[in-house]
């Protein structure tokens, strides 16, 4: 039996019997963790009458050891958190380069475009979004620039539209590639781009709102999801906020295409290339606005400006930014912190992410396997570790019992994160890609004992170690990593 | 790329069933990990008999986005909604389904009306709670933990799993069907709950071997996350096997179709999520709290069509699901309750559509109901001052029936305090 790979876990008290629930509850507080993320666990500790002991022990001690006190750890760390994980290669010359540059590079090095989706040119972009799905996971397989793919789909997840209710794909085509350019560049310029995004103008209804009877979807949804948070601002200033978006439309179509579907002729838009919404004045409300404490009259920029205006903007987004990336509950001097230094920059969210990844939180032991990683991030990184051709169809059609359709968010709050990641049909789900991707890469496979220093930074629990040393093969062993829940953690 | 493969391929050739061998050590570190209840969860279990014994079943159905009280239960003869309502109202209320001079049903929601004239439908109006916030994800979360003022982070279906029945080793007493994660009804840190999205792919498809590793590997996971880990892939075994015995014990004795036209934001099937929850209801699988999803009720726009849409939907998928439990002998255990997080705006927006709203009426389906409209009607003039209805019965009095009437339970030691009464049910169930 191989013994090279090191227990990660702090040693097991003592087996004890009969152990309530109540007691480990008791037992988890006392060893620190928080009572508030134990009771948000969302039924953490139920099955403690069959598992007892073990779960008392992963509990009471049991936190993963951090071993974020190594150079390598970090950018492993870092790397998983920013890029999907990472192929040999892509380690290899970050390892070389060490964290603060690495750090630099990321931020920097301005985001590779996809290549064309020919389908995109379909009139009234009526072609199907699986299309759309497997190309944007390619992308993020062969992209340079894989920092740029994290930040766009924390993005698809934050100005979150589906596109379902878009009724167009050529539009949730296009709003992808504004969220990998735009990205990077500041929360001002986003949230005015947002605000006339076709998809969006579609999702959120803005595009059929008029200023003799205004819809307030998008009024409301930008202040409490995209921007101030809940309890920043009052319903009339939905109302009043809603009142001074009117008037903005569709772009007009290039010229249209007469397409036969069934019995049925449909004229259906097309885009010579891609547009935002336009404003109608005739639509628009001109009159004048109390929206969040100021009188006057305002268009889009004004309410964008009015927002940005608000304390409240710069830690919530900030906020928003470090649950992703930090923990899922960032303490509130984080935010503060890194509001203060986003507000102080004009929004710049470079300024925002540089602050984020060279904070002191993020390279704490208790960030260690703090987040769980999303379906999106759990699949790339197992086709990155494994290599060979990307498995991107698999990917596209695996993220649904996962809980994870990309362009197609369960609701305008985006994708919920951590613990919500977690239950008995994902967790089927997740094993079962694994049982899928390992059928797909046929032949011989990358070193499975590179696999568990490298993607799982040698800090694997006793299970985990004792499974993989019994593994008979390469591919057994490769299963043990990528199904283990270090591999499900980021 | 032509070496791709779907995963439903994968599954027909099930070649890796062959290709992964854990070892001989595997077998004795999954040997711990057993798909039974051990012999110290069964004493839990027995310890606990004490709770509910009675055979009833809750099945929660959220109209998730807003369902438009107003397009639900229709108000026949006040003219002030087709003041407010100029685009929407003609066509509703002279289409909807009678139930007495003042009020008709939807009028795609014929099976529900055939239930109302046997007197299984019970409708309370005006639901709502004091102060409504008009975000969907506040007052979503307001209607799972029975808590206005936002401090219970438990929903009120978990406490109720936690502290009126065994959920331990019982996986399926509570269950989420056609979802992926736990909504947050069922959410409680002392409770296990089970979520299918969908039984005939709720499994490993690696085949027996790969389903003793996976639980021999989620075993004192250690982190924040270990013990979630390991109750989710636990209870997946366990109920993978449950669905084994189910399944082969149960023939849906109605039409359950989800071919109906799907609205744009349809993303739950229904009817699939509902005869799952007749199998394990006709079944004995045990479950007793059940919980699905029809999303798409948020209809700022273009609501005329979408909204009848889905009140079809509903009323195909709600008959058919009745139909079957009746065909099975069940339907006398088993109370239907739908919830939304709010109503809509009385006026409608020049979108066609409605903004976000406050009351609503809430319907109760099944034998156990006494048919029949209950709470007060809510008035199109007073409205509050955001345009919206003024709610006349707190949502938890709902609940409260609920708990005590039809499950036997402590409704004030789940809920924290007693509500007024609002006799909906038959007869309260017998103390247990």
């Amino acid at each position: 039996m191989r013994r090279w790979l090191t227990g990660g876990m702090a040693a097991a008290p003592p087996a004890r019997k009969g152990i309530t629930r109540r007691q480990a509850l008791s037992a988890a507080v006392a060893a620190g963790v928080g009572v508030g993320a134990v009771r948000l666990l969302g039924g953490a500790l139920q099955n403690l009458g069959r598992t007892g002991t073990v779960v008392a022990s992963g509990n009471s001690g049991g936190d993963w050891v951090s071993p974020l006190g190594s150079e390598s750890a970090r950018v492993m760390h870092l790397l998983r958190r920013a890029t999907f994980g990472y192929t040999p290669a892509q380690l290899d010359s970050a390892l070389s380069e060490g964290f603060s540059r690495t750090v630099d590079r990321l931020i920097e090095t301005h985001p590779a475009e996809p290549p064309v989706l020919a389908e995109a040119s379909t009139p009234g972009g009526r072609f199907p979004v699986a299309q759309l799905q497997q190309w944007w996971i390619d992308h993020m397989l062969a992209t340079p620039t894989p920092f740029a793919e994290r930040m766009t789909l924390f993005w698809h997840g934050h100005f979150t539209s589906d596109y379902r209710k878009a009724g167009d794909n050529t539009f949730m085509f296009w709003q992808n590639l504004t969220w990998r350019r735009m990205g990077m560049t500041d929360l001002r310029s986003m949230l005015m781009k947002v605000t006339t995004d076709p998809a969006m103008l579609r999702y959120l209804d803005l595009a059929t709102s008029v200023a003799s009877n205004p819809n307030e979807n998008y009024s409301r949804e930008l202040m409490e999801l995209f921007s101030m948070g809940p309890g920043n601002y009052s319903e009339e200033d939905v109302r009043q906020g809603a009142l001074a978006l009117t008037g903005w439309q569709l772009p007009r179509p290039d010229s249209f295409d007469t397409v036969t579907v069934g019995a049925k002729t449909r004229r259906l838009p097309v885009y010579d290339s891609q547009k935002s919404g336009v404003f109608n004045p005739r639509r628009g409300y001109s009159g004048s606005v109390t929206f969040l404490g100021q009188i006057g009259r305002l268009d889009a920029e004004g309410v964008v400006d009015r927002i940005l205006a608000q304390p409240a903007t710069a830690p919530f987004i900030a906020g928003r930014v470090a649950q992703q990336f930090i923990n899922g509950r960032p303490s509130a001097s984080l935010t503060t912190s890194l509001g203060d230094a986003f507000r102080r920059s004009h929004y710049d969210l470079k300024t925002l992410m540089k602050a984020l990844f060279t904070s002191d939180d993020f390279k704490a032991a208790s960030s260690y396997r703090s987040l769980v990683k999303s379906p999106t991030e759990f699949m790339v990184h197992t086709a990155r570790a494994l290599g060979g051709p990307h498995p991107s169809k698999l990917i596209a059609t695996s993220g649904a019992g996962m809980g994870q359709i990309l362009f197609d968010p369960p609701d305008v709050g985006g994708w919920p994160n951590n613990e919500s990641w977690i239950s008995s049909n994902t967790v089927i789900e997740r094993v079962n890609f694994v049982t899928a991707a390992l059928a797909q890469a046929r032949g011989s496979l990358p070193s499975a004992a590179y696999a568990a220093t490298h993607h799982l930074d040698g800090v694997v629990g006793a299970q985990t170690a004792a499974l993989f040393n019994q593994a008979a093969d390469e591919r057994a062993q490769w299963f043990i990593v990528l199904a283990s829940p270090e591999f499900q953690l980021k | 790329m032509t070496d791709e493969i779907g995963i439903n391929q994968l599954k027909r050739r099930d070649f890796l069933r062959a290709g992964l061998v854990f070892g001989a050590g595997a077998a004795g570190l999954a040997a711990g990990y057993a798909a039974v209840p051990d012999a110290f969860a069964r004493a839990v279990y027995a310890a606990k008999q004490e709770g509910i014994t009675n055979d009833h079943v809750l099945v929660m159905i959220q109209l998730a986005g807003g369902n438009d009280g107003l397009r639900t239960l229709v108000p026949l003869a006040d003219p002030v909604l087709h003041d407010l309502r100029p685009k929407l109202a003609g066509s509703m209320v002279s289409q909807a389904l009678p139930l007495n001079k003042s009020y008709g049903l939807n009028h795609n929601l014929p099976g529900i009306k055939a239930l109302w004239d046997k007197g299984k439908v019970a409708i309370v109006q005006g639901v709502g709670y004091p102060n409504p916030t008009f975000s969907h994800f506040e007052s979503i979360r307001i209607w799972e933990t029975g808590d206005p003022t936002r401090r219970q982070v438990d929903g009120w279906l978990g406490r109720t799993l936690a502290q009126a029945y065994d959920s331990n080793g019982h996986p399926l007493t509570g269950c989420a069907c056609g979802a992926t994660d736990v909504p947050g009804a069922l959410r409680d840190l002392q409770a296990t709950m089970t979520v299918i999205q969908n039984q005939k792919t709720f499994g490993f498809t690696g085949g027996s071997e790969v389903e003793a590793a996976v639980g021999a590997l989620y075993k004192g996971t250690p982190g924040i996350y270990g013990a979630l880990f390991d109750t989710a892939i636990a209870t997946a075994t366990e109920t993978v096997a449950t669905l084994r015995t189910s399944s082969t014990g149960y023939q849906a004795m109605a039409d359950y179709t989800d071919n109906v036209k799907l609205v744009y934001s349809s993303k739950n099937q229904l009817a699939a999520a509902l005869q799952l929850a007749a199998q394990l209801i006709v079944t004995g699988t045990g479950v007793k709290l059940l919980h699905v999803t029809l999303g798409g009720f948020d209809t700022h726009y273009t609501e005329l069509s979408r909204h009848d849409d889905l009140m079809g939907y509903l009323d195909s998928a709600v008959s058919a699901f009745y139909k079957d439990l009746a065909a099975h002998g069940k339907a006398d255990k088993v109370l239907i309750a739908t919830w939304s997080e709010f109503g809509r705006r009385p006026k409608e927006n020049a979108s066609g559509g409605t903004d976000h709203g406050a009351a609503a009426p809430l319907l109760l389906i099944g034998d156990p109901a006494k048919g029949g409209l209950y709470g007060e009607e809510p008035s199109l003039t007073a409205l509050d001052g955001t345009g919206n209805l003024k709610y006349a019965v707190d949502f938890r009095s709902v609940y409260q029936e609920i708990l005590s009437g039809h499950l036997g339970a402590d409704s004030k030691g789940i809920l924290g305090a007693g509500f007024d009464t609002v006799h909906f049910l038959k007869s309260p169930v017998s103390a247990a």
